[in-house]
């Protein structure tokens, strides 16, 4: 895997499983934030390409709240103990999707609404500058060099879960104690050892010995750790990912709820139909593009809220370009338009990208993701689940 | 509009995203880049060396007698790079600053060298490197002896292009990018290069940690990444080591179990992740919490910032980096440096850039001097080839970063370089590596 291409001896099955589970947690949130760029298209035919910065600004309002509650940088350089809750996490997650809700709904209100009347063009070039102006306008008073990042401690769900698959044979497990009661042995004498030298790297010459001997021991543990390895199967989940695909899940259950068991949910899929005539049967247009943005924004607040503080992904106001990218190539890629379609679609990328990294053909990721669209554009141009019917306008 | 027509715009704009993503992740500067030319010898000529580089072939800069001498900086005060542009024109007006207090002028805000006032002017790159040329190009319109950045590679590259044309000398601050210094005989730089800190980070790994099988992860998007995983892997399987894995990522990635997965498969021994902090702290929770809790995590000088601290949590806590100097240590020019910047911007370098930045200017400053000694006895008017003559033959400079000597060396010091780790309390000193020990096979 070091130069040219991968041999297909080298795949590891092993991890094929835990792979794929990689794949759904990622996808997962693509799927999140692509609702919104699917929710908006459906129902204004318009790319919103602020979407993305949405998500930017939901990110630096889960920082703000974290900071709020003493998980600043001050705190931590002098060895806080403070620790998150359930609680705090509702709470960053609720105001994230709030704020960024309103954010969304502001800007419909004063770029895109002025723009309907106008050629669509003209309202798709209204969005970028939008976008344009959150990431260098926001760079101007949000923090973002050093680009900060919310403190793993408030998530209170850190650590992991394992399912086993496979078990090891019972021999090789033997032999891994083994290995580890003598490495732990040398462990000790050198612990011992160090008390007497006057650093850990600069050793007298018993104590380079000892340490030779540890490190040997420690290659000998690191090889039936090896074979145990290659015989065990086994998913690891961390906790905070599955908190994340929980929540997105829900959401994504909770929109399909709204969208097709209420009134309003029937007045948006009318608005998706057709817009005049749904505007025409006395449906109140404006007040259902509003709930769009609103939804479609506040799940970007989510998705956001739950990257930034489950993976510790450092923020600037340019940190929404390619989650927007990419949640919007998934949305294509589901049928822009289509809501089952943008979670297919999301679902769909992070599977794909996932595998490509499984096959090891990891710096061609990107480059995957993009081929898949042009494919399905090309045999599908609707995308997966989108509407091959003609448009009337 | 029909069908065929929405089609057609859906391609197009999903070619502009494609083309948007792309852009994103190649408009990220490097501040210190891979590379491995060897540099060659320089030729002695008696007590002064000239370089075999090729030199500058215009008319020099020339200052007349009793005339103001300046001396320009690029600094990246703006942008991207700004935590370590900042500190690189804080250390360089903090060095002015120190220079002017202690000529026994009478004026403690000039500093006045025989009779010459010596003015540090200051030009903004804003962490990008066409722009970064703007800056040089209108230093030179202002008239500057010599020049003085940049904290990365790739602006330090278009910067040296000026230099040269123009017969300047140039001190870089923190490019590391080993071919930088074959441009011409005006560039020199205070801090090490790529082909050492990987090296380095092998020596360590393998000898000191014992580790035998290392992976690693490398930023595709960033030559500094790839230029340094390089290294690292040539030097480990020099000294018997094995790279059992290597998984990739792009600069602006969030998620990376699925290369963590792979990873694990191979069960290293240790991890190298020789991308920048951004990445390298989200990288390490997630390998972490992947399962691989026990193997150390190493990586370059792109680590170096106390975020790494908040993205990374406590999964970073122990890793070792390599850097080129640390504020723990106990040499007097630390101390003393320290207190100085302590006194005047009232909190610690967040970078090592203030330390290089400090550094180079005194370096300059330094050469300047000598330049104007050596005009005075040959009775001329001093001018930048002289001040680059004077660079040339710097021997044992005391910096902040270690000492510098330049004689010979083609503009590329012999610097220490420092394995740092990474604790809650800050960067604590493990070892220091003297480059000649490490680059011999």
């Amino acid at each position: 895997m070091m130069s040219g291409l991968p041999l297909w001896a080298d795949l590891s099955f092993s991890v094929l499983p835990q792979q794929l589970v990689n794949g759904l947690l990622l996808g997962a949130i693509y799927a999140l934030i692509a609702l919104g760029y699917t929710m908006v298209y459906g129902v204004l035919r318009l790319i919103n390409f602020a979407h993305g910065e949405v998500y930017m600004l939901g990110g630096y309002v889960a920082l703000f709240i974290s900071w709020q509650f003493g998980f600043t940088q001050d705190a931590l350089m002098q060895n806080s103990t403070r620790e998150g809750s359930l609680l705090l996490l509702g709470l960053m997650l609720i105001a994230s999707m709030l704020i960024c809700g309103f954010i969304g709904l502001l800007i419909e209100f004063l770029a895109y609404r002025p723009m309907r009347s106008q050629p669509r063009i003209a309202a798709l070039i209204t969005a970028i500058g939008v976008s344009l102006l959150l990431q260098y306008a926001g760079a101007l008073f949000l923090p973002n060099s050093p680009p900060p990042s919310i403190s793993e401690k408030v998530n209170p769900y850190r650590g992991e879960w394992r399912i086993t698959l496979s078990q090891p044979s019972g021999e090789s497990v033997a032999a891994l104690a083994a290995a580890k009661a003598t490495l732990d042995q040398r462990t000790r004498e050198f612990d011992e050892q160090i008390k007497q030298e006057r650093s850990k790297f600069d050793l007298s010459p018993a104590g380079v010995a000892i340490r030779d001997e540890k490190n040997r021991a420690d290659q000998e543990f690191n090889k039936a750790q090896t074979v145990v390895n290659a015989q065990r199967s086994e998913i690891v989940l961390p906790r905070g990912q599955v908190v994340m695909f929980i929540t997105s899940i829900l959401l994504m259950l909770g929109l399909n709820l709204l969208v097709n068991f209420t009134k309003m949910g029937r007045a948006m899929r009318a608005a998706s139909h057709d817009f005049d005539t749904a505007s025409l049967m006395g449906i109140n247009v404006n007040k259902v593009v509003t709930l769009t943005f609103f939804i479609g924004s506040a799940l970007a607040g989510a998705g956001a809220m739950m990257n930034t503080t489950f993976l510790g992904t450092p923020m600037t106001t340019f940190s929404g370009v390619q989650p927007g990218v990419k949640a919007f190539v998934a949305a294509v890629l589901g049928g822009i338009g289509s809501i089952p379609g943008a979670v297919l679609g999301g679902l769909l990328m992070g599977m794909a990208e996932t595998l490509v990294v499984w096959l090891g053909y990891g710096s061609y990721r990107d480059a995957v993701a993009f081929v898949i669209l042009i494919l399905v554009l090309l045999f599908r141009p609707g995308g997966i689940m989108g509407s091959a019917a003609v448009e009337k306008v | 509009m029909t069908h065929t027509t929405q089609k057609w715009s859906l391609g197009f704009v999903a070619a502009f995203a494609a083309v948007a993503l792309s852009a994103c992740n190649s408009s990220t500067p490097a501040p210190t880049d891979g590379g491995t030319t060897p540099s060659g010898g320089g030729t002695t000529k008696g007590g002064t060396t000239t370089s075999a580089r090729p030199a500058p072939t215009k008319a020099p800069f020339t200052v007349k007698e009793g005339e103001v001498i300046r001396i320009g900086l690029v600094a990246s005060r703006q942008g991207e790079l700004r935590p370590w542009g900042e500190d690189s024109s804080n250390g360089a007006a903090l060095a002015m600053a120190e220079l002017a207090a202690d000529t026994a002028d009478g004026d403690p805000n000039k500093l006045i060298i025989e009779g010459h006032e010596i003015q540090l002017v200051v030009q903004d790159s804003n962490s990008d490197p066409v722009q970064g040329k703007n800056a040089a190009e209108q230093l030179v319109n202002q008239g500057v002896i010599g020049l003085i950045g940049e904290v990365a590679s790739g602006i330090t590259a278009t910067i040296s292009d000026v230099a040269f044309s123009n017969s300047l000398p140039l001190v870089a601050v923190g490019a590391t990018r080993t071919d930088l210094s074959a441009k011409g005989s005006h560039f020199f730089r205070v801090c090490y290069t790529d082909a050492l800190q990987g090296p380095v980070m092998a020596k360590f790994a393998y000898e000191d940690l014992g580790l035998r099988k290392m992976a690693m992860f490398t930023d595709k998007a960033q030559p500094y990444s790839t230029g340094l995983s390089e290294s690292f892997s040539a030097k480990f399987k020099e000294l018997g080591g094995e790279i059992v894995d290597e998984q990739f990522y792009q600069t602006k990635d969030t998620q990376f179990a699925g290369p963590i997965a792979n990873t694990k498969a191979k069960n290293p021994d240790g991890i190298f992740l020789s991308g920048y902090f951004n990445e390298v702290g989200p990288l390490a929770r997630q390998i972490r919490e992947a399962g691989m809790t026990t193997q150390p995590l190493l990586g370059g000088d792109g680590w170096d910032s106390d975020q790494l601290l908040t993205s990374g949590g406590d999964a970073i806590v122990g890793g070792y980096f390599c850097n080129h100097y640390n504020s723990l240590e106990d040499r007097p020019e630390v101390k003393t440096f320290l207190d100085a910047w302590k006194k005047k911007y009232n909190a610690n370098p967040g970078t090592t850039m203030g330390a290089l930045g400090y550094d180079s200017t005194k370096l300059m400053v330094d050469a300047v001097k000598r330049a104007i000694m050596e005009a005075k006895a040959a009775n001329k008017p001093v001018d930048s080839l002289m001040v680059i003559n004077a660079l040339e033959n710097t021997e044992n400079f005391p910096g902040v970063s270690g000492a510098i000597t330049l004689k010979g060396r083609n503009g590329d010091p012999a610097k220490r370089a420092l394995v740092v780790e990474v604790t809650k309390e800050g960067q604590k000193f493990a070892k220091a590596f003297e480059a000649d020990a490490v680059m011999a096979k």
